[in-house]
């Protein structure tokens, strides 16, 4: 019988266990990093550095963040001078690509098991801190981090509804053209500087190089984007104020959506069922855009190494456009930084975000892999050292000249972004001239739709 | 100490069950029974608000649009799949069946595909073949043809993402293979002495005797192509215009892109009755053509 229930204690055990590898394997992108000079100590002990009269507890913080493999190269390095020059503090990293991670942190935020410390989008404030509980204040530990780094602006938009500093701005970016200035050359055209330079450019290009040449080539959030452009200029407000209010009437989104049409049957951009027949996932994996066919790209300013990166050996033809007089800007924090609400260790946490976004040291190795650093120090730091991409820092201040206007989370919610919102059907199905359903799909409906859409999530 | 062992003398197999109990009630067993609660409320994921019970999930997949169109797109995908991939994986197995030279090589090779399944290195390769200058169309226009737009055409992309799940007919063939080797060779030796041509004897032997696995297959298969997602995920998101978006991918765009839970479960439901009614009518169905060896008549 003893044999019995000690085979049974064995098999579950033996279950258990190879739960806990499946676990483990799982993790694929998680690597716990360890000091690089640790004293053997049990407990809560404090330490301080030779350097840093601040005393901290040695203990273990867990990081994440998404994006590339030169950012997570570069913030790894950072990680481990951090462990290195603060001796006790163990930083557990897990980082990957965006695709689907916001999904992996949306399940965190549900079960409560967010890290404490990580990289934050913009609009997640009011996404997944609705009630101000899930980030931590940061001016509650502004004694370690410095905030006054930061524009005072910049930190506002960075704020939950009940007023705390809910993330750290760690770049601000606007849109901007890039054009392909050989395509332009071969067309026998210069870079264009205003919309009816553009609207010129349309039919030359097709003269001179043929049906399948465009100088520009706009998806359908770049059109959202540029329609919100359009109208803003208009108005000379937000297209979302600040009180999350529409400040468009669906007859001018009529208007914005005749400006969409009007650059299609111009031959400026192409149209939508052009640009699904290729099958590109993305721009920069575009065939055609690597060939020069489309010859003009609407971007982040933080944006341009990867186009850079796709034409080869002619990335120096991609040029930085400027914002057209006609259109008025935006600008958003790209990126933020954030500590968990329920983090034991604030302080700790503070430290490692004051290292990577302020620390000469630390700022030095992040570089501009989050685009250009909005922190003073880092700033200089990284500029002084020449690692900032020239032409992003161009973009960035082409962006930046243009006075951009306040921009709401919700332009992007996810009611109006994403592959079945309102962004994507509108403006695929006036380009299609049809609805899913193979009925007629004109400029009124379009119009309709988009205003619904706009309503429909500002009142979510 | 003695009730002790009395317990577990009695209940031994139900302690030796405890993990997959475990973890049966907490993977399935709540996940399933939770999602039928949400289904009727229009609970969001994330604000965690839910007005309290409401028809009107299940109203919305009959009526609106989208959801209507996506029901529609799943019957027909899972109409056109299931029969072509059947035909051609009985076809490829029959060949595979005669004694030819480096068989084994061949079937596994033709087994290779269902191995890739849905990867996104197959969704390089299917866009490269039929994006508007993939193989497919260039090959059509050397012939002087012009080939449909599948990437972009809403009349074409439901047989381009239909073929990728044809193309992976290797575990229907593998069973089918098994199924042909089962058949009695005196049968077609007997027939062939009575002048049956191959023709005949395929349809009069074969097909007769190999009903319990077509049958199997049928139903597995009609399961796999009513839940197909990594096809449209992969290669077309879901369009254009819509005219590849399965039940499934819309369950995903709802639950965790858009969160709203209520209605993303509902839509599960619907399908998971739908598939239960099909699975029912089929077996149903197969005193009527299912032949098993041992049964009379």
């Amino acid at each position: 019988m003893k044999k019995k229930f000690l085979s049974a204690f064995l098999a579950t055990a033996m279950l258990a266990t190879s739960l806990t590898g499946c676990g483990e394997e799982k993790k694929e992108t998680t690597e716990a990093t360890t000091a690089a000079t640790t004293e053997a100590a049990a407990g809560d002990t404090t330490a301080a550095p030779a350097d840093d009269a601040a005393a901290y507890d040695e203990c273990t913080i867990t990081f994440d963040w998404w994006g590339g493999d030169s950012r997570h190269e570069a913030t790894q390095a950072a990680v481990e001078a951090f462990e290195a020059k603060y001796p006790g503090i163990n930083v557990e990293i897990n980082f990957g690509a965006w695709s689907d991670w916001e999904t992996a942190k949306a399940t965190e935020y549900l079960s409560g098991n967010n890290p404490d410390v990580q990289q934050t989008n913009f609009d997640w404030i009011g996404k997944y801190d609705a009630d101000g509980t899930t980030y931590l204040d940061l001016n509650t530990v502004s004694d370690v981090l410095d905030l006054t780094q930061y524009d005072e602006a910049t930190l506002a938009k960075c704020v939950d509804s009940k007023g705390g500093q809910a993330g750290v701005p760690v770049s601000v970016t606007g849109r901007t053209f890039y054009w392909n200035e050989a395509t332009f050359e071969a067309a026998g055209l210069s870079v264009p500087t205003n919309l009816d330079e553009l609207m010129a450019a349309g039919p030359v290009f097709k003269d001179k190089l043929g049906d399948n040449y465009y100088p520009l080539v706009i998806g359908e959030y770049d059109r959202a984007i540029l329609v919100a452009f359009y109208l803003q200029a208009q108005t000379g407000k937000p297209i979302i104020d600040e009180n999350n209010q529409l400040t468009v009437t669906q007859d001018d989104l009529k208007k914005g959506l005749e400006f969409i049409k009007s650059l299609e049957d111009a031959h400026v951009i192409p149209t939508i069922p052009y640009l699904d027949g290729e099958g590109a996932d993305s721009m920069d994996k575009s065939q055609r855009f690597i060939n020069g066919e489309y010859a003009g790209i609407f971007e982040w300013d933080s944006s341009p190494a990867k186009y850079v990166s796709a034409l080869g050996d002619n990335g120096d033809d991609l040029v930085v456009g400027n914002v057209f007089p006609e259109l008025q800007s935006y600008s958003k924090v790209s990126l933020m930084f954030s500590i968990s609400a329920d983090t034991e260790h604030p302080r700790e946490c503070a430290m490692l975000l004051n290292y990577l976004l302020n620390d000469p040291e630390g700022a030095a190795i992040m570089a501009s892999e989050r685009g250009i650093p909005e922190s003073k120090a880092a700033y200089e730091v990284v500029n002084a050292a020449g690692k900032i991409n020239p032409l992003s820092a161009q973009a960035h201040e082409e962006v930046m000249n243009s006075n951009p206007l306040y921009w709401n989370p919700l332009f992007d919610s996810s009611k109006l972004k994403g592959d079945t919102s309102t962004y994507t059907t509108v403006f695929e199905q006036f380009s299609y001239g049809m609805d899913a359903a193979g009925s007629s799909y004109d400029l009124d409906k379009a119009a309709a739709d988009l205003y619904n859409g706009y309503m429909d999530a500002l009142a979510q | 100490m003695n009730k002790l062992k009395k317990f577990g003398k009695k209940n031994i197999g139900f302690i030796f069950i405890i993990p997959w109990l475990i973890g049966f009630l907490v993977f399935k067993a709540y996940p399933f029974l939770s999602s039928l609660y949400y289904s009727f409320t229009d609970y969001n994921l994330f604000t965690g608000k839910s007005d309290g019970f409401t028809l009107q999930n299940y109203k919305d997949v009959f009526t609106i649009a989208v959801e209507k169109t996506a029901l529609i797109t799943t019957f027909k995908y899972a109409f056109m799949t299931v029969p072509m991939k059947l035909v051609f994986a009985l076809f490829i197995a029959y060949i595979l069946n005669f004694k030819l030279k480096g068989v084994n090589l061949f079937r596994t090779i033709y087994y290779v595909p269902s191995i890739l399944g849905g990867s996104v290195a197959i969704a390089v390769l299917w866009k490269a073949l039929f994006n508007d200058n993939g193989l497919i169309r260039s090959g059509f226009a050397l012939l002087g043809i012009d080939a449909p737009h599948f990437m972009s055409d809403p009349k074409w992309a439901l047989l381009m993402i239909s073929i990728l799940r044809v193309w992976q007919f290797g575990s229907a063939m593998v069973v089918f293979l098994a199924a042909l080797k089962g058949v009695p060779t005196e049968l077609y030796e007997a027939a062939a002495i009575d002048g049956a041509s191959k023709t005949r004897q395929f349809f009069s032997i074969t097909v007769p005797l190999i009903t319990p696995v077509i049958f199997y297959n049928l139903v597995t298969q009609l399961v796999q192509a009513f839940q197909e997602f990594n096809g449209p995920y992969i290669i077309t998101r879901g369009g254009p215009l819509g005219s590849t978006t399965l039940m499934s991918l819309l369950i995903y765009n709802n639950a965790f892109v858009s969160y709203d839970m209520g209605k993303a479960s509902a839509q599960a439901w619907v399908l998971f009755v739908i598939l239960m009614i099909f699975t029912m009518i089929s077996f149903w169905s197969q005193k009527h053509w299912v032949y098993y060896g041992d049964e009379e008549n």
